[in-house]
């Protein structure tokens, strides 16, 4: 586990002290560099709460501490070898979860463990059941339960472990149809979305595929390795030639546009509208924004996209009213 | 040390309260925890400090229970409630992991991808501090196990309030915009549940506005969630969450809608890839849980999609579009 870059608060150090004590004891004799390891932390941090145990214990009969109360380690070994070895230690429990701990790890599991790779290999519902055991209090009411994938999925998580090429079959956002050759990375699942993230010999950069997208995939053969300059965690990149739009919408509808919004985009708020300042890749994209808040969203400015917009309502109407009323309803 | 002046990082004072509340049989008193406890003890001889002490130490005690260890309070015979008297200890057969559980490398495996599917927020926290403690049992990470991160977000913001006022049994009210209304309205509920479900989270709540039973989505929550101060009217119980899901299961089996796709658009595709779509006569079926949130999803696709049946969703998805138009012309 890679070292975390914000810095924990009292009850991850604590919970990570709790769980350091058994750890050393059932070891017996573990150096700073493997326990560090273990834990996922630096040689530097380890040797500080080693110190720190080495000097806490219990208060005795009389309320103070003496030696026989505190934990004790061989310092020579410590100090001199870089060795961790405790001679006495009042406490070696070790921790049950919260319910709510449990409860994450619980739910977590029931994601995971739909994926094909884990189904056959271990036993979940035991799995599952000894983590209920070990928490303190009954696991706090949250559940988790994902939905089946298509086809294209399962293709793709197997090219990416055999380290295939495959050619997708696409529809970008524009709407256009794509066929593109892709050396797979990885799939990798957001909520209920998943994405395709690999390198695009179309394009000959890395790029990320929405997998409701994928219309079809066919496997070619062995996939190359290729090099990113700078990998990225962002999903999707603005583009230079985004357009940038001014709508507004009620002011408690808002969040509903988070999937729109870029962290910088600006935002202004009106008595109870929103005033909001957007990019938008494409004319198209413009429709479903304003057609997402149940048709609330107007697009002020530039006065081409209120045309754009307005004639692609139109459109949909006309398609609509095109279709014959059905006699019956369903 | 118990009379060091140096200052005592929280996480030492904490572990100290563990390590002496652990070790006694009987119990201590508030005033032998606060005189000899590190991190207490050197501040318990400025009286003036006292008061603040004591909060200390509260907050202390719930921050230990929030982490999951069981503090136990015992009354002094004949003197119930009496805080002065009462007794604290922390049992170590209710503190301890049961000795039989471990876990093997692949299932350690396994926990650990299950605890990487929270990227934020509370959860994460949770399930941070869980994978910490799994590291006490020693397992070695198996290796061959190839992991893939699907992740949830939790990022909706009411997800963290919701989640503690269940733990604790609180009511709640907050600003509900409902699937096909454009304003929201104010509710006050008895949570009871947190549910994800079609890459949506759900709250199974008790509505005690209209004393009925209601699920929201946690995406439509638009404003904050504040406690009313009341006790919530219904607690929850291990089963909700099976029964809430079952029943968003069988809801969404049962409503469906026929739609009709521009062959090869995005409509198309997204809609072919929707889970449970079947091709009929005339069309799509496609599954859904609520259809004004299914009237939001096909109005975005414009003229590439003409709905079929029902009718209500035909005039829902209409309607969408008329109030485009009327804003825009």
């Amino acid at each position: 586990m890679a070292e975390r870059a914000a810095p924990l608060g009292a009850p991850d150090k604590l919970a990570f002290l709790l769980a350091l004590v058994p750890y050393l004891i059932d070891q017996v004799r573990v150096t700073v560099t493997e326990a560090a390891e273990h834990f996922g932390i630096t040689p530097a941090k380890m040797r500080s709460a080693v110190t720190l145990i080495a000097m806490s214990g219990t208060p005795g009969a009389d309320g103070t501490y003496t030696h026989e109360t505190l934990f004790d380690i061989d310092w020579d070994d410590f100090e001199q070898r870089d060795v961790i070895r405790f001679r006495a230690a009042p406490m070696e429990e070790r921790p049950r979860f919260s319910a709510r701990e449990a409860a994450a790890l619980l739910a977590g599991l029931q994601r995971v463990a739909a994926l094909p790779a884990f189904a056959a290999r271990v036993d979940i519902v035991e799995l599952m059941t000894k983590l209920a055991r070990g928490a303190s209090d009954a696991p706090a009411a949250l559940a988790v339960r994902p939905g089946e994938r298509a086809g294209v999925h399962t293709t793709l998580v197997d090219a990416v472990a055999a380290g295939r090429r495959v050619r997708i079959d696409y529809v970008s956002t524009r709407g256009e149809r794509q066929v593109r050759d892709v050396d797979p990375i990885r799939v990798e699942g957001v909520d209920d979305a998943w994405y395709l993230r690999g390198w695009c010999l179309t394009r000959d950069a890395e790029r990320t595929f929405l997998l409701d997208r994928v219309a079809s995939v066919e496997v070619l053969g062995a996939a190359d390795t290729h090099t990113t300059e700078a990998p990225t965690d962002a999903l999707f990149q603005g583009d230079a030639d985004d357009e940038t739009v001014v709508l507004a919408l009620p002011a408690t509808a808002l969040p509903l546009l988070a999937d729109y919004r870029g962290p910088d985009d600006p935002v202004r708020i009106d008595g109870d509208r929103a005033i909001v300042t957007l990019r938008i890749a494409h004319p198209g994209i413009l429709g479903r924004v304003a057609a997402r808040v149940a048709g609330a969203v107007e697009i002020l400015e530039p006065p081409t996209a209120r045309a754009a917009v307005l004639e692609w309502a139109q459109r949909a109407i006309a398609a609509q009213e095109a279709q014959e009323t059905p006699s019956t309803d369903r | 040390m118990a009379d060091s002046p140096r200052k005592v990082p929280v996480e030492e004072r904490l572990f100290s309260l563990v390590l002496a509340l652990l070790a006694t049989e009987q119990g201590l008193t508030k005033a032998e925890i606060l005189s000899t406890v590190t991190g207490y003890a050197h501040r318990y001889a400025d009286r003036g400090d006292r008061a603040n002490l004591e909060r200390q130490f509260e907050r202390d005690k719930e921050e230990l229970r929030d982490l999951g260890v069981p503090l136990e309070t015992l009354d002094a015979p004949g003197a119930d409630g009496d805080t002065k008297l009462q007794r604290y200890r922390i049992p170590p057969d209710r503190y301890q992991l049961p000795d039989d559980i471990a876990f093997s490398p692949e299932e350690y495996a396994l926990l650990r991808l299950a605890g990487q599917v929270w990227r934020e927020g509370s959860l994460s926290a949770d399930a941070r501090r869980a994978l910490t403690k799994l590291q006490a049992l020693g397992v070695r990470i198996d290796d061959t196990v190839i992991g893939f991160a699907p992740s949830i977000r939790t990022r909706d913001a009411a997800h963290e309030p919701l989640q503690a006022a269940i733990d604790r049994g609180q009511q709640v009210t907050f600003p509900y915009l409902k699937p096909g209304l454009d304003a929201a309205e104010q509710r006050v509920v008895s949570p009871l549940a947190l549910v994800f479900h079609e890459g949506r989270w759900h709250l199974h709540a008790h509505d005690d506005g209209v004393d009925a039973p209601r699920t929201f989505l946690l995406r439509r929550i638009v404003g904050p969630v504040a406690l009313t101060g009341g006790v919530a009217s219904r607690r929850t119980d291990a089963e909700v969450t099976v029964r809430v899901l079952d029943e968003l299961a069988r809801v969404w089996q049962q409503t469906t809608a026929t739609v009709r796709v521009r062959p090869g658009s995005e409509a198309d595709v997204v809609l072919r890839n929707r889970r449970g779509t079947e091709e009929v006569e005339g069309g799509l079926l496609v599954h859904t849980t609520d259809l004004d949130i299914l009237a939001d999803e096909l109005a975005a696709f414009g003229a590439d999609v003409v709905v079929i049946a029902p009718t209500a969703l035909r005039d829902a998805v209409l309607a969408r579009w008329q109030r485009v138009v009327t804003a825009h012309g």
